[in-house]
């Protein structure tokens, strides 16, 4: 959740949504790659039409320019609204379109925002393409346009282009879900459990969730495997965290390096349960300042 | 495991951790296969289960502080929100609703503008026209030099009849294509889509369309052909000029919500103008098609100049008939 811009969607059950907003790279990079299928489909068809030797070659450049024009307006419509706002390009990305309303996409929307890609991706596209340096006046123009247009989902929020905007729809990230373990329960690095270690109220009324979480991330990754160089370093981090924790808390008793892991899952479920009492009562607890701030207001 | 020795939010999640992993294994299998493959006993536990993961979401938040466990369910939920919500529609019925209902009922609530775009192109006409009589140099100025195709001021009587009797050029695929491409295509797909940017371009691109169709009509009226080039550009005129100022209608119904969007907001107005202006760039879409057929095929094999008309208007008739009464009673 750390990286990229995250949008609330509010869907029909009223529970809002974090979705992390899919950013221009991502979704030029799938643009590319649906021009590249669909320009492949044009020309297989346009090769096929040619060695059948039916026409000439001037009509078959017409033809041709028929062929990926009804091949590729089409394509994104219905190939969207198959794969509920995902094309192929998008399905490699893992990006897909929303509704912003947080209702289902209609066939609608999609339908304008594809229509609209035409005036915003494929004419000034293909107008820079067959620019003429010699006529200064429609190449400023195209320019200006295609200036104009890649401005648009710079300058909002949602990095909405002008088709979006219109349809009432932007792109995300497909969210992936992993269900890690439960660092409160003890697993195989503590097997003496919890019973070592007693906290009493006195120690854990100093930090708040944000310091609880950033403590779960390491204990997370200390189950991960590691080198012996990045082993040793997790150790020395692991120390003195424990000192630190101590000295804060006020935690009397001194903890042996072999129990450093113990005492830290031991503190972890405890500050949690705690902080999880607390929130239950109404006293919630972002960080390690939430006495003084609640002082002041 | 000892329940007791469990903190409340751990033993929420060991409650719900089974109906979760099902839940996942559903949303995976409804974004592979399609949601309409699955059976209705997953179906329904698809719905279910997602409701119920939206309720634990919300649980979570309020009780429990492990990161870990609200990022999987803000993930779970989120997918499996995504693939509840998806369009349910087929795309037969879509194209059958849009030709029964939708394209005429958008056609007959915005009739103001494109009365508005026919009256451009009028005006565009009939200046062109008294320009040519003015100076018929105008023309050189109006008319560009790819479209006219050799027909000027400076040519020939006979040649100019030839250009509207005489069967030149192919006809068939390689004409549809050609003609479907050609200048008016361009027109169309321009109208409308440099509406959504303020009307402007619209409305003066529509009308520089009706400048060019007066100075070419006015040349042959100044030489006794006006009749005969009437019946020409009817076959497939009635239909494509028709076509850009549909076209040109969408655009402006873009451009007049970004101008005035009322009580509304701007982006809230496109939407709503959106609807209905997708719908007239479609039927103009389809009526450019028709168009292009008709010029490919009809033009060439159909010489008489009653005919011509008759056909021409005959299929605007028909156009004019769909747009009236397209989608009455529903």
């Amino acid at each position: 959740m750390a990286f990229g811009r995250t949008d609330e969607l509010i869907p029909p059950e009223g529970v809002p949504l974090q979705f992390r907003i899919a950013g221009l790279g991502v979704r030029t990079a799938a643009q590319i790659c649906d021009i590249m299928i669909t320009g492949v489909g044009a020309l297989a068809l346009f090769l096929l039409l040619l060695a059948l030797d039916l026409v000439t070659p001037e009509t078959a450049i017409a033809i041709a320019t028929m062929l990926f024009f009804f091949i590729r307006i089409p394509y994104y419509a219905a190939i969207e609204l198959m794969w509920n706002g995902q094309t192929v390009g998008k399905r490699l990305m893992k990006i897909k379109v929303v509704a912003a309303d947080g209702q289902s996409l209609t066939a609608q929307s999609l339908v304008v925002r594809n229509l609209m890609k035409e005036a915003e991706v494929f004419l000034p596209g293909t107008l820079l393409l067959t620019l003429d340096g010699a006529q200064t006046a429609p190449a400023i123009f195209s320019l200006l346009w295609v200036a104009c247009v890649l401005a648009v989902p710079v300058f909002n929020r949602r990095r909405r282009r002008l088709g979006d905007l219109i349809a009432g729809t932007y792109a995300i990230h497909l969210p992936k879900p992993v269900l890690l373990k439960d660092m409160s329960q003890p697993g195989q690095n503590s097997p003496t459990g919890q019973s070592r270690f007693t906290f009493l109220t006195h120690h854990l009324e100093h930090y708040g969730a944000f310091e609880l979480q950033t403590l779960e991330g390491l204990l997370r990754a200390s189950g991960m495997p590691k080198g012996p160089a990045q082993y040793q370093r997790h150790k020395d981090t692991l120390a003195a965290v424990v000192e630190q924790v101590r000295r804060k808390i006020e935690y009397a008793d001194r903890v042996r390096a072999t129990e450093h892991q113990a005492f830290l899952t031991a503190f972890y479920k405890a500050q949690r349960s705690y902080l999880e009492q607390r929130q239950l009562f109404g006293d919630r607890r972002t960080d390690k300042h939430h006495a003084t701030s609640a002082d002041k207001s | 495991m000892d329940d007791t020795i469990l903190i409340r939010s751990a033993r929420f999640r060991q409650e719900r951790e089974a109906d979760w992993r099902k839940l996942s294994a559903l949303v995976d299998k409804a974004e592979t296969k399609g949601l309409h493959r699955m059976s209705f006993a997953e179906a329904r536990d698809l719905a279910d289960l997602y409701r119920q993961a939206t309720t634990s979401l919300s649980i979570a938040r309020e009780i429990s502080l492990d990161r870990g466990l609200l990022d999987y369910l803000e993930a779970l939920t989120s997918r499996a929100y995504l693939s509840v919500y998806a369009p349910q529609q087929r795309l037969g019925g879509l194209v059958h609703r849009f030709l029964a209902i939708g394209g005429p009922q958008a056609i007959r609530s915005s009739w103001r503008v494109i009365l508005l775009a026919f009256l451009c192109m009028a005006a565009g006409t009939v200046a062109g026209y008294f320009f040519y009589f003015e100076n018929p140099d105008w023309f050189y100025v109006f008319m560009p030099t790819e479209l006219s195709g050799g027909r000027g001021p400076d040519a020939s009587t006979g040649y100019l009849r030839d250009q509207i009797y005489e069967a030149h050029g192919e006809s068939g695929l390689g004409a549809f294509a050609t003609y479907l491409f050609s200048h008016n295509t361009r027109v169309a797909i321009f109208v409308f889509g440099l509406g959504a940017f303020l009307c402007a371009p619209s409305i003066l691109l529509t009308f520089y369309n009706g400048l060019i169709l007066g100075v070419f009509f006015a040349l042959h009226v100044d030489r006794g052909l006006g009749w005969d080039l009437f019946g020409w550009i009817s076959v497939h005129g009635v239909t494509e000029l028709s076509a850009i100022c549909i076209a040109c209608a969408g655009g402006v119904k873009l451009g007049l919500a970004v101008l005035f969007p009322q009580d509304k907001t701007r982006v809230a107005a496109l939407r709503a103008a959106g609807h209905d202006a997708v719908k007239l760039a479609l039927i103009a879409a389809l009526m450019l098609v028709v168009a292009a057929l008709l010029e490919g095929f009809a033009r060439q094999l159909i010489q008489d100049l009653t005919t011509r008309v008759a056909v021409g208007w005959g299929i605007g008739a028909l156009w004019v008939l769909w747009f009236l009464r397209g989608g009455r009673n529903s």
